[in-house]
């Protein structure tokens, strides 16, 4: 009895086992699959990467960066012209690009989606007060009026919050959000929508280069070990997430370097640093800052947080926007730290106590944190004392502009691809009394950190282009450098890792995975 | 009879009414709680980059900007009719989502109870049957160690096992990805029975078999423990004996007399875990990927989506507390000794 039991049970687990097999992914169809899910898919509304991703697969931008982090045109049949007072912005569009719905591509389209995203936008505000209004004037042809100077503009163009939608198929959305379709010109077209399951079939309509496979379907899961679980298991084909635990990246990473999987790399486009609240004691002293930066051992929070696949940064622009992998931070030493805090009157007997704030619900900072507080234990044990306290991120966001926070360790991606997207949000202020910042973004960034050089460096690079410019951001760097309201981590890239079966996955400068280059390797 | 029944129906009456009031305490302790609590959907959906004019214009069209009396008084308001607003973050009305992630959460209780009663009840027999003997030890081991287990834990260890390692089970959700599922119920098992598709049936039950057999034996344990315990104290109470006394067989006392007594604390256990487990078993659709009310309800705590977490404790409370007034009714009605 207990045998026939034992028989039946084994039976039934191997006809399980065989459904499992008979269950997998038949077609050309590639399954990606990334953590949590789909919220919107409206690029007014959208604001997560994966939801940023599928849109950039389903739409095109005017721009592009590509990998070599070179802007190039997509929708827009060439780069943007600009008047002589750079105050008009004079773009060309392609002729041969259609919606989803049918209905063609023109700058009618482009300045609809534009409004609709000045007006409706849950992240307009990376706008600013840039743009002054848009013109037609003809069917192919788009001017954008600026209210100022503004060389970031083209990177703003980049950004997939205003890829183009159609005007036709958004008539009864233009003054709310459409969160669960999408109609745009990209390689694919949305075939179904859920908030944990998206699938896209490709455009053959579509005006470049049609998908090397035959759509992908999109899942969310809503843990770290079920996607490192469904990519070991061969249950999906690709895993794309930035949010996968580090230990597990670390598992992916030898697993790819044993040939097992492939492993894909976005260029470094995401920081980390330490914000530091300047405005008030301790921080307010500027040895005690430079202290704390020449006292963070970076390679070794790296080694031992992220087994060294985060590149320690010693800078807060990603190199490939600064086209530069100059490090302007100071260097780890402790000795000289130690000398800048003796200077100050403390060590022997005065101990620094310095509160450090981490985000509880993202691992990496609370091994950071504990990282740094272990070393200085061991190097500087008779100087600081760092005490913890792990936050939920979304407290701290809502607290960081009431300065609750002496160091909180954050993390940054900017909102298109120009240095600027990480400058402004750092370091830019309205309102500056000395070096402190009573208005304006850095008080957001909780540094509440100011200066009427960077603001008027600011200003200055907006009449510049190319490496001028760069020039221009890069002092704005410096500055920043030598008054250290942030301390950089680290600069982390976007990953995804694909079966042997899959090519490898490739991202453009924007560390966006370009979906329609993954195909099958026996194709 | 009828003295008793109309005894019965003033005992439901008076728990009945008490469920407004209940729901009234729960609505306000939830409303205030979110509101003390730090952060708010504003930095949830805008993140720490942008700037205070977006963030006062968000806050505005979220309704955040009026005073907290006028949110409250909009809030029970509109709870009154039954509307519970839309997610400040997707601005999908909140009864819809509930609708659509509750069935998921049901199916997934339902299916759970189901393996905890198959589990645990012929675990609590082998123990009884077997007092004192290697029986009684497997079983009582067993009965422990299931409810001893950290559910996420026994979560994560099934899915390593059965979905990593042998890759019987997929990993997460609760449909292939290739199909689209079904759409009547929400109950996907019912709706691929009632849309006859037994390919979909396959499917379904394939994704529902580890979340609901690791869920179902970790509770089995509960089943299987009271049951012995119960059981145990039954039989050797004074009125089997007398029945045995009588001549009746064995078999008749058991069925007739100890296991209908024995099972009453059970009822009330069932009851109790199924009322739980209607608010959504959270770490193991956390877990498990699937998309039930408790995955929801952690995804709007952590967004702020005060809407979303509002309308999600008061459907899962107003279940609750439901199911428990069915509970004491039915026991009122089993139990003679319950005076109402």
């Amino acid at each position: 009895m207990q045998n026939n039991f034992l028989i039946a049970l084994f039976i039934f687990l191997i006809s399980l086992s065989q459904y499992s097999c008979v269950s997998k992914n038949k077609s050309k169809r590639i399954i990606i699959a990334s953590s949590g899910k789909i919220e919107s898919l409206d690029p007014a509304r959208a604001n997560t990467l994966k939801s940023l991703q599928l849109l950039n697969s389903l739409g095109d931008t005017l721009y592009e960066l590509n990998n070599k982090g070179e802007l190039v045109p997509e929708l827009a049949s060439e780069m943007p012209i600009f008047s002589k007072d750079k105050l008009k912005i004079i773009i060309n569009l392609r002729r041969d690009v259609l919606f989803h719905d049918g209905t063609s591509f023109d700058s009618n389209a482009m300045k609809f989606s534009f409004d609709r995203f000045k007006r409706i936008g849950t992240m307009n505000y990376i706008l600013g007060n840039k743009i002054k209004s848009i013109e037609t004037p003809s069917k192919f042809q788009l001017i954008i009026n600026l209210n100022k100077p503004s060389s970031s503009i083209n990177g703003l163009l980049s950004s997939v919050n205003l890829t183009p939608i159609s005007p036709t198929f958004y008539k009864d959305y233009s003054d709310k959000f459409l969160n669960d379709n999408f109609v745009g010109t990209g390689k694919y077209v949305l075939k179904r929508f859920s908030n944990e399951i998206q699938i896209i079939d490709p455009n053959f309509n579509y005006w470049g280069e049609t998908p090397n496979n035959e759509g992908v379907s999109f899942i969310g899961y809503s843990n770290s070990s079920s996607l490192y679980g469904a990519l070991k298991s061969k249950q999906i084909d690709v895993l794309l997430s930035n949010s996968i635990d580090d230990s597990q990246r670390n598992n992916l990473n030898l697993l790819s370097n044993n040939k097992e999987i492939k492993e894909g790399n976005s260029p470094a486009t995401e920081i980390s640093f330490i914000s530091l609240r300047t405005n008030s004691y301790p921080l307010n002293n500027l040895n005690v800052r430079l202290a704390l930066s020449k006292s963070l051992n970076r390679k070794l929070i790296s080694k031992k947080v992220s087994y060294g696949l985060r590149r320690p940064s010693r800078s807060i622009v990603p190199p490939i926007l600064k086209k530069s992998k100059q490090e302007l931070w100071p260097e780890y030493n402790p000795v000289e730290a130690k000398i800048l805090l003796e200077k100050e009157g403390y060590c022997n007997g005065n101990i620094l106590d310095l509160p450090l704030t981490y985000r509880s619900n993202v691992p990496a900072d609370k091994l950071i944190a504990l990282t740094w507080q272990e070393q200085i234990k061991n190097i500087l044990n008779e100087c600081i004392n760092i005490q913890l306290n792990g936050v939920e991120s979304t407290t701290i966001y809502k607290n960081l502009n009431l300065g609750l926070y002496t160091a909180v360790i954050l993390d940054w991606t900017g909102a298109y691809s120009d240095p600027e997207a990480y400058l402004t949000p750092l370091l830019s202020c309205n309102q500056i009394d000395g070096e402190n910042c009573k208005k304006g973004e850095s008080v957001f960034s909780g540094s509440f950190w100011g200066s009427n050089t960077v603001e008027k460096l600011f200003l200055e690079s907006e009449n510049l282009n190319g490496y001028q410019r760069l020039a221009k951001l890069i002092e704005i760097e410096k500055i920043a450098s030598d008054s250290i309201p942030y301390i950089p981590i680290w600069i982390s890239s976007q990953k995804a890792w694909s079966q042997n079966e899959i090519s490898k996955p490739i991202f453009n400068g924007a560390g966006i995975i370009s979906m329609s280059d993954l195909k099958f390797i026996d194709e | 009879m009828s003295r008793n029944f109309n005894k019965l129906l003033n005992y439901s009456f008076l728990k009945v009414s008490l469920i407004p009031l209940m729901l009234w305490i729960i609505s306000t302790l939830v409303f205030i709680l979110l509101r003390i609590a730090p952060g708010d959907p504003v930095d949830a959906i805008l993140g720490s980059g942008a700037n205070e004019a977006s963030r006062e214009l968000l806050r505005y069209q979220l309704g955040l900007n009026e005073s907290l009396l006028n949110q409250y008084l909009n809030y029970i308001i509109n709870i009154l009719h039954l509307d519970f607003g839309e997610s400040l973050s997707t601005q999908e009305p909140v009864l819809s989502i509930i609708l659509k992630s509750l069935p998921a959460s049901l199916e997934l209780g339902i299916f759970s109870i189901f393996f905890a009663v198959l589990i645990g009840f012929p675990l609590g027999f082998l123990g009884l049957k077997n007092k004192g003997k290697k029986g009684d030890y497997i079983s009582r081991i067993i009965g422990i160690s299931s409810y001893a287990i950290p559910p996420f834990w026994g979560a994560m260890l099934a899915q390593l096992i059965f979905s990593v390692n042998f890759r019987i089970f997929p990993i997460g959700g609760r449909f292939p990805i290739i199909h689209s599922q079904p759409k009547i119920t929400g109950f996907l098992v019912l709706d691929s029975l009632l849309d006859n598709n037994f390919i979909y049936l396959k499917d379904s039950l394939y994704h529902l078999a580890l979340p609901s057999l690791t869920l179902g034996f970790l509770l089995s344990g509960i089943f299987s423990r009271s049951l012995r315990i119960n059981l145990d104290k039954t039989i050797k109470s004074d009125y089997v004996n007398a029945a045995m006394c009588r001549g009746i067989t064995k078999r008749k006392i058991f069925i007739n007399h100890a296991l209908p007594n024995a099972l009453l604390p059970i009822v009330t256990i069932s009851g109790l875990t199924i009322a739980s487990l209607a608010g959504g078993a959270l770490l193991f659709e956390v877990t498990f990927s699937w998309p039930g009310i408790a995955l929801r309800l952690h995804e709007a705590i952590s967004q702020r989506d005060y809407t979303v977490v509002q309308g999600i404790v008061i459907i899962t409370s107003l279940l609750i507390v439901s199911l428990n007034l069915f509970v004491d009714i039915f026991i009122a009605l089993l139990d003679p000794r319950i005076e109402y």
